[in-house]
C-alpha cells in the first residue's frame, strides 16, 4: 500500500472534537449551501453524561465499497482514483436511494420546485467538485468550491479549531492518530 | 369524487409544506437518526438490507419481469391461440359508466405509472438526468390519479371479488387458458386470476401509494415513524423495500392483465369501453355468472 | 495570562479550568489545552457548574454551586497547608501575608466546603492532592470567576493558590487568563474604564500630569475640560451601572444626571439590568451609537428621536495592533477600504474632535518624539497607525510596552513562520525575540517575556521577579523579595524596589551626569528620557523592582479573600455565616446594595432556581454581529434555556415549550425550555446572546429597515440578578436565582 495510489480519508478524534461546528459553517459559508443543508455536522452523543458525552464531526466518509454507489438506479457515482466519492448531479434523480444506504447521513436533498420536491443530491466533495470542468463557474454552482484543485486542505479540516478532524491519505491520518493515542498513554 | 381529488391533493401539499417548514429530520440539522441505526445490534439492518438488496438483485428482477413475462404470453400465443367468441350473440351489459370511468382513470395511471417506474429503475441506461427526473415526477403524479380511483374501485367490485369455490376449481385448471379447447370456466363475475389482480391492484396499490408517497416527499415528519416505533430513515428503507418487491408482482399481474384484454380473449377489450360482454364470452369464461342471469331472467 | 498557551502545551502537567469553558468561548485555546493532554498526559480539571463542552473533555468534573469559588479554593489549600504540602521555600522567599491565608484555609475542611461548594469531600481531597504532586499545575479562568459580587476575590484567591504551590513564574505554571474577544487584552492594557488612564496609571493627579507631559498639552487646560477639578480624579460612572447616572434611583455622585449616551463597540445589550438601561436610553437626551452593525440598545430603546447610529468600519478595513491574551502584539494590515459611507474608528474620533475644537491636543502627540532625552515636536503631520503606536510605546512604561515600536510589530507580522509555536521563540533572522514581543518588552532591543515572573531568566531575555508596588515595607514587614531570590544575571543580587530618581544611583551602584539627573523623569513609570529603562536593562534589573507578591491587599474591604454567598444565594442557611459585605457609598460615583439586598428576604423562597449564564460557540458577546450570519444563526434559531429534564416536568414543561422565567427585580423573560443533562435540576443555564425581545414583547419594529438578524430572543440579562463587585463593579452575572413559569 506504501507505494500505491493514496485513499482520501476523513478521521475525526472524538478525544478533541468540542462541538464548536467550525467545520460545518466553514463548509456552508465555501460551498454557498442553503440553510438547513448540513453537508458536514457535528453531533454529541451522551450529551450531559460525565465520561460519556462525545462530540463528532461527520459529513460523506468517502467509503471504499461506497455503499451509495451500490445503490444509485441512475449511476451517477463515481469514485476517484484517490478515493474521493463524487456524484453527477446531472444524472442524479434526486430518489434518496443513497440515502437509505448511507450508514452517516451524508447525502442532503435541497429543497427544489414546487410542493417542496427534493431536488439533487447534495454532499461533501471533499472540497473536490465534480464532473464538470475544474474551477469552473458551473462547477462551483453546483459542487462548490474545489479546493482540491487548488492544493488545498477541505475547508472543514483547514479551520477545525482543535486539529480534531483530520483529513488525507489514510496512512497517514492514522499515522497521526496513532501518535496521539501512543503520547497520550492510554485510548484504543 | 372531486372531493376526495381534492383531499388527496390537500394532503399531499400539506405534507410537502410540513417538509419545507422545518429541517429534514433525517439529514437536516445537526440530527441523524440514521447513524446510531445503522448496523447496530439492536436495529433492524434495513440499511444493509436495502443496500444488499437493491445493489444485486431488484435491477435484474426488473428486468426478469419485463422480458420474461411478455416472452411467456408470446409463447402461449403461439402455442394456444387467443380466444375467440362468437359476436352474434346477446351482448350483456356487464360494467356501468362509472365503473368504465373509474377503470379509465386507473388504466391511465397504470400506463403511466409503469413505464415511468421502469425508466427509474433503468435510470442509468437512459443517462439519469431530466428524462428520468421527469419520470420520477410524472410517476409521483399518476400516482394522484391512481389513488382517485383506487377507492371507488375497491367499493364497487369489493362483493364480487370476494373469495369463491369457483376460484379454486379456476386456479386448479389455471383458466382453461393452457389450452385450446373451448370450455366453461367456472368463475363469477370475476375469475379467480382477475380477483387476485384486484386485490394486489386495491390493497396493494394503497401500500404503493404510502411506500411510494413516503419516498417522494422523503422527510414528511409528522410522527409517523415515531408512532411505529421506528425512526424515519428506518420507514424509508422499509418502504423502498416493500415498494420494489410488491412493484413486482404489480408489474407481472398489470402485464397479464393487459395480456388478457388485449390479445388472449379477441375484443375483450371492448366491456370495458361500452360495458357489453359477448354472450358467448360470458356463457363459456364466466359460466356461474352465465348461469345466474338466466336464472334471474328466468325468475 | 502570566505565561501562554504554546507553554501550557510543553510544559503544564495539570491544567485547572474554572469558570471558563474554552470549548465554547475560546476553541483554539481549548486546542491547546487537549493537545496538552495529548503530549504530556496532562490531567484535566474543571470546575463548573455546568458540564460544558470543556467539561466533557475533562479527567475530573467539580461541579460547583454559583459564586463558591472561593470556598473551593480554601478547601484545597486546607487539604494542602494541613499535609505540608505547600511550597515552603517559595513562600518564604517570594510571598507577603500567607500566614493569614493559611489560618482562613485551615478553617475549610473538606466537609465544610463540601458543604458550601455541593462538591463531594472526597473529590476536594484527590484534586488537592493532584494539584500538590504534579507540576507544574497552570490555572485558567475566565468570566465565571470574575462576573460576581466577590469577583474580585475570586480573581485573588487563584494566584494565592498558585504562590502555595510555588507554581508562579514557572514554564507551565501561572495563570492564565482566557479573553473571550479580539483584543480585549489591548483594550484593558489601554483601559477603556472609568477609574483609570490608559497602562493602568490610575487617575492621580501625577499620573495626569505625566499624561499632559506625555500628549504635549498644558495641565492647567485638561484639568480645565472638566466641569470642577474634582472631577478630574474621581472614578467615573462604570459600564456596569451607568444609568444609575440618568435614573438616579439609587444615591449618585456628579455634577449633573447623565443627559448624553455615546456608546462605540460596546454590545451594551450584553449588560445586566437591562430593563433599567432601557428606561435610561428612553430618558436620555442624546443617545448616539458606533457600530459596523446596529448596536442592539437602539432597538431596546423605544426612542424615536435624538438617537444616532454611525457606521463604524471592521478590523478588515483599518491597520494597526492588537493585543493577544498572552500579552503579545500583533499587527494587522488593512485588507479593504472601508466600505460605503463607514468610517474607522479613529478618523470618527479626528472628526468629532474637530467639530469640538480640541483636535489639534488630540493628535498632536503623534507629531513628538523623545529627541535628546526629551519630548519635543518633531514633525508637522503624523502618519497614522504607525505615530499612535509610537505615542504608546514611548508612554506606557507601567506594562513595558517601550519595545512595541510598529517597525518591529510590522516584522513579526511579516516573519510569522519564523517563530515556534510552542516556544514563542525566533528563528534564523528573528532569533533572540519572543513572537508578538509580550509585555513587558523593556525596550526597543528586549525581546518580550513570555513568562511573566520568572527570576531564573535574566531580564534582558524576559525574567523578572514580583513588582514592587505597594511600598517598601508594610507592618514592619519588608515587601522586598528575600536576599536568596536574585534575577538571573542581575547585577544586584536579592530583592530591590522599584527604581526613582532618587534611588537609582544607590540601588545600582552608579552615579548620573549632571544632564541625566535633570532629564530624567521622578521614578521609572514616568520617564520619558528612558534613562531609567536603560540604566536598569544594563544592570540586568527590572525597573519595577524585585518584590514579594502580596496576599493580603490591606485596603480592601478583605484584605484576605474571604467566601460571601451571593447577593441572591440558594443558601439562605449559610448568608447567616457567609454574609456579603456591608452596602456600598459611592463606587463608581453610585451607592451598591450588598447585605441589604441579600437579607432583603428569604429569596430561594420564591426563587428556588439558581440561574447561571453560559456562552454558545456560534454567538459573542451581545450577538448582533454573529445573527446576521444565517448559517450561524441557523445553529441556535432561538433563545432557550438548558433545563433538566426533572425540574421541567415540576412545572409541567415538555421539551420544546415555553416559560417564564422571574427575577427577583421583578423583571421576566420568556424562553423556550430545552432538555439538556448538562444542567443539574437546581438550577438553568441560558445563553446571554440574544437580544431583540423584551420581557415578552418583539422589538422588530425598531430595527432599522433592512437590519434585522436572523435570529432575535429575550436577553438572559434581563433577568440577571441584582449584584455587582465591591471594586470592579462587574455585574453577577453567574450567580442567581429566577422562578420557572409555564408560558
Amino acid at each position: 500500500m506504501s507505494n500505491g495510489q493514496a485513499r482520501m480519508k476523513f478521521y475525526c478524534d472524538t478525544t478533541r472534537c468540542i462541538e464548536c461546528f467550525a467545520c460545518s459553517v466553514a463548509c456552508s459559508e465555501a460551498h454557498e449551501l442553503p440553510v438547513g443543508i448540513s453537508r458536514r455536522k457535528v453531533v454529541t452523543m451522551h450529551e450531559g453524561i460525565p465520561g460519556k458525552e462525545y462530540s463528532i464531526s461527520i459529513a460523506c466518509m468517502h467509503c471504499t465499497d461506497a455503499p451509495c454507489e451500490q445503490v444509485c438506479p441512475v449511476d451517477c457515482f463515481y469514485i476517484r482514483e484517490d478515493g474521493i466519492v463524487l456524484h453527477d448531479k446531472n444524472k442524479c434523480i434526486g430518489c434518496g436511494y443513497c440515502l437509505y444506504a448511507c450508514p452517516f447521513g451524508a447525502p442532503q436533498f435541497p429543497r427544489d420546485g414546487a410542493f417542496g420536491t427534493k431536488g439533487a443530491m447534495d454532499k461533501c466533495t471533499m472540497c473536490a467538485g465534480g464532473p464538470e470542468e475544474t474551477n469552473s463557474a458551473r462547477e462551483r454552482h453546483l459542487y462548490g468550491h474545489n479546493r482540491i484543485a487548488e492544493g488545498k486542505v477541505p475547508i472543514c479540516a483547514a479551520v477545525c479549531a482543535t486539529n480534531a478532524l483530520l483529513v488525507g491519505d489514510a496512512e497517514e491520518v492514522s499515522t497521526i492518530y496513532r501518535k496521539r493515542v501512543s503520547s497520550r498513554g492510554k485510548g484504543a | 369524487m372531486t372531493r376526495r381529488a381534492i383531499i388527496v391533493v390537500a394532503a399531499s401539499m400539506m405534507l410537502a409544506s410540513a417538509a419545507c417548514a422545518a429541517d429534514s429530520q433525517i439529514w437536516g440539522g445537526m440530527i441523524i437518526t440514521n447513524i446510531p441505526e445503522y448496523g447496530k445490534d439492536q436495529s433492524r439492518n434495513l440499511g444493509p438490507l436495502f443496500t444488499y438488496l437493491q445493489g444485486n438483485f431488484f435491477r435484474s428482477i426488473f428486468l426478469g419481469i419485463l422480458l420474461g413475462i411478455p416472452a411467456v404470453f408470446l409463447c402461449h400465443y403461439l402455442v394456444f391461440g387467443p380466444k375467440v367468441f362468437s359476436h352474434d350473440g346477446e351482448r350483456i351489459y356487464v360494467f356501468t359508466l362509472f365503473n368504465r370511468i373509474i377503470h379509465l382513470l386507473a388504466a391511465v395511471s397504470f400506463v403511466i405509472l409503469v413505464p415511468t417506474g421502469f425508466m427509474i429503475v433503468f435510470g442509468a441506461y437512459l443517462g439519469g438526468g431530466a428524462l428520468v427526473t421527469y419520470a420520477r415526477h410524472l410517476h409521483g403524479i399518476a400516482t394522484i390519479v391512481f389513488a382517485v380511483s383506487v377507492v371507488p374501485m375497491f367499493v364497487f367490485w369489493f362483493v364480487e371479488m370476494l373469495p369463491a369455490m369457483d376460484d379454486i376449481k379456476w386456479f386448479f385448471m389455471l383458466g382453461g387458458y393452457l389450452s385450446r379447447k373451448k370450455q366453461e370456466v367456472p368463475a363469477g363475475k370475476f375469475n379467480g386470476g382477475q380477483k387476485v389482480w384486484f386485490w394486489l391492484a386495491t390493497i396493494g396499490g394503497l401500500v404503493m401509494i404510502v411506500t411510494g408517497g413516503a419516498m417522494y416527499l422523503q422527510d414528511f415528519g409528522l410522527g409517523i415513524a415515531g408512532g411505529l416505533g421506528m425512526s424515519q430513515i428506518d420507514l424509508l428503507r422499509l418502504a423502498a423495500i416493500v415498494h420494489n418487491l410488491l412493484a413486482f408482482a404489480v408489474v407481472a399481474f398489470f402485464f397479464t392483465h393487459v395480456y388478457m384484454s388485449l390479445f388472449a380473449i379477441k375484443g375483450s377489450i371492448n366491456s370495458i369501453i361500452t360495458g357489453y360482454k359477448e354472450e358467448d364470452e360470458v356463457k363459456h369464461l364466466h359460466s356461474s355468472y352465465y348461469r345466474k342471469l338466466k336464472q334471474v331472467r328466468k325468475a | 495570562m502570566t505565561n501562554h498557551f504554546g507553554d501550557v502545551v510543553g510544559h503544564s502537567k495539570v491544567i485547572f479550568i474554572i469558570g471558563a469553558n474554552s470549548a465554547a468561548a475560546n476553541p483554539i485555546g481549548m486546542k491547546h489545552f487537549l493537545q496538552a493532554k495529548d503530549r504530556n498526559n496532562a490531567q484535566l480539571i474543571v470546575v463548573d457548574p455546568v458540564f460544558t463542552k470543556t467539561a466533557a473533555k475533562a479527567d475530573h468534573f467539580l461541579r460547583i454551586r454559583t459564586g463558591t469559588d472561593v470556598a473551593l479554593v480554601y478547601g484545597l489549600m486546607h487539604v494542602i497547608f494541613k499535609n505540608g504540602w505547600e511550597d515552603k521555600e517559595f513562600i518564604k522567599t517570594r510571598v507577603y501575608g500567607m500566614d493569614e491565608i493559611k489560618a482562613e484555609a485551615m478553617k475549610w475542611t473538606p466537609e465544610l466546603t463540601a458543604d458550601v461548594t455541593g462538591i463531594p469531600a472526597e473529590q476536594i481531597v484527590q484534586i488537592a492532592t493532584i494539584l500538590a504532586k504534579t507540576k507544574p499545575a497552570t490555572v485558567v479562568w475566565a468570566l465565571g470567576i470574575t462576573q460576581h459580587s466577590t469577583g474580585t476575590s475570586n480573581t485573588r484567591i487563584l494566584p494565592i493558590l498558585q504562590l502555595v504551590l510555588g507554581n508562579m513564574g514557572k514554564n507551565g505554571g501561572g495563570c492564565n487568563i482566557i479573553r473571550g474577544h479580539d483584543n480585549v487584552q489591548g483594550s484593558t492594557d489601554m483601559c477603556c474604564l472609568a477609574d483609570s488612564l490608559s497602562g493602568y496609571y490610575g487617575l492621580a493627579e501625577g499620573s495626569w500630569k505625566y499624561f499632559a507631559k506625555s500628549w504635549g498639552v498644558d495641565y492647567e487646560w485638561l484639568k480645565g475640560r472638566f466641569a470642577a477639578p474634582e472631577w478630574m480624579q474621581a472614578k467615573g460612572f462604570s459600564l456596569a451601572k451607568w444609568w444609575q447616572g440618568v435614573l438616579q434611583e439609587e444615591t449618585t455622585y456628579s455634577s449633573s444626571p447623565v443627559r448624553a449616551l455615546w456608546v462605540q463597540g460596546n454590545g451594551i445589550t450584553s449588560m445586566s439590568q437591562q430593563v433599567k438601561i432601557q428606561e435610561a436610553l428612553d430618558k436620555l437626551d442624546l443617545v448616539v451609537l458606533v457600530d459596523p452593525f446596529v448596536n442592539e440598545a437602539a432597538v431596546l430603546t423605544n426612542r424615536k428621536d435624538d438617537m444616532y447610529l454611525l457606521p463604524a468600519a471592521t478590523q478588515f478595513e483599518t491597520e494597526g495592533s492588537v493585543t493577544a491574551t498572552n500579552r503579545t502584539s500583533q499587527w494587522r494590515s488593512k485588507v479593504v477600504d472601508p466600505l460605503y459611507e463607514s468610517k474607522t474608528d479613529h478618523d470618527i474620533m479626528f472628526l468629532f474632535a474637530e467639530r469640538f475644537g480640541f483636535y489639534d491636543e488630540y493628535t498632536r502627540a503623534m507629531k513628538m518624539a523623545v529627541k535628546d532625552r526629551e519630548l519635543q515636536p518633531v514633525k508637522e503631520e503624523f502618519v497614522w497607525p504607525d505615530d499612535a503606536c509610537r505615542e504608546i510605546a514611548r508612554t506606557i512604561k507601567t506594562i513595558g510596552l517601550g519595545g512595541w515600536t510598529p517597525e518591529r510589530l510590522r516584522k513579526h507580522q511579516e516573519n510569522w513562520h519564523m517563530f515556534d509555536p510552542l516556544t514563542l521563540e525566533g528563528k534564523g533572522p528573528m532569533k533572540g525575540e519572543y513572537y508578538g514581543l509580550p509585555w513587558p518588552s523593556w525596550d526597543e532591543n528586549h525581546p518580550g517575556s513570555p513568562v511573566l515572573y520568572d527570576v531564573n531568566t535574566p531580564v534582558t531575555a524576559g525574567g523578572m521577579g514580583f513588582r514592587n508596588r505597594f511600598g517598601l515595607e508594610h507592618d514592619g514587614v519588608s515587601q522586598l523579595a528575600d536576599p536568596s531570590v536574585s534575577v538571573k544575571d542581575s547585577k544586584i543580587a536579592g530583592g530591590y524596589p522599584e527604581i526613582t530618581k532618587d534611588n537609582i544611583e544607590q540601588v545600582l551602584g552608579i552615579t548620573l551626569t549632571a544632564a541625566e539627573k535633570e532629564k530624567m523623569g521622578a521614578n521609572w513609570k514616568v520617564d520619558l528620557s528612558g534613562i531609567i529603562n536603560e540604566k536598569c536593562l544594563a544592570a540586568g534589573v527590572a525597573p519595577y523592582g524585585n518584590a514579594r507578591a502580596r496576599v493580603k491587599v490591606w485596603q480592601f474591604p478583605d484584605p484576605i479573600p474571604k467566601h460571601r454567598e451571593p447577593i441572591h444565594s440558594s443558601r439562605p442557611d449559610l448568608v447567616e455565616r457567609f454574609p456579603s459585605y456591608d452596602d456600598q457609598k459611592n463606587n463608581f460615583r453610585v451607592d451598591v446594595k450588598f447585605v441589604s439586598e441579600q437579607k432583603a428576604q428569604e429569596w430561594v423562597k420564591d426563587f428556588p432556581t439558581m440561574l447561571v449564564s453560559m456562552r454558545v460557540v456560534n454567538l459573542s458577546g451581545a450577538g448582533m454581529l454573529e445573527r446576521t450570519s444565517k448559517y450561524l444563526s441557523h445553529l441556535t434559531p432561538e433563545m432557550f434555556a438548558n433545563i433538566h429534564p426533572d425540574l421541567a416536568l415540576q412545572y409541567g414543561l415538555r421539551d420544546g415549550d415555553m416559560m417564564w422565567l422571574h427575577a427577583p427585580q421583578g423583571t421576566k423573560i420568556r424562553v423556550k425550555a430545552q432538555y439538556s443533562l448538562t444542567v443539574t435540576p437546581d438550577r438553568i443555564a441560558l445563553p446571554y446572546n440574544f437580544a431583540g425581545v423584551m420581557q415578552g414583547v418583539d422589538l422588530s419594529d425598531n430595527y432599522p429597515e433592512g437590519t434585522k438578524p436572523y435570529t432575535i430572543g429575550e436577553s438572559s440579562n434581563t433577568i440577571t440578578n441584582y449584584g455587582f463587585d465591591i471594586i470592579t463593579q462587574i455585574p453577577e452575572y453567574n450567580a442567581g436565582l429566577c422562578r420557572i413559569e409555564k408560558a
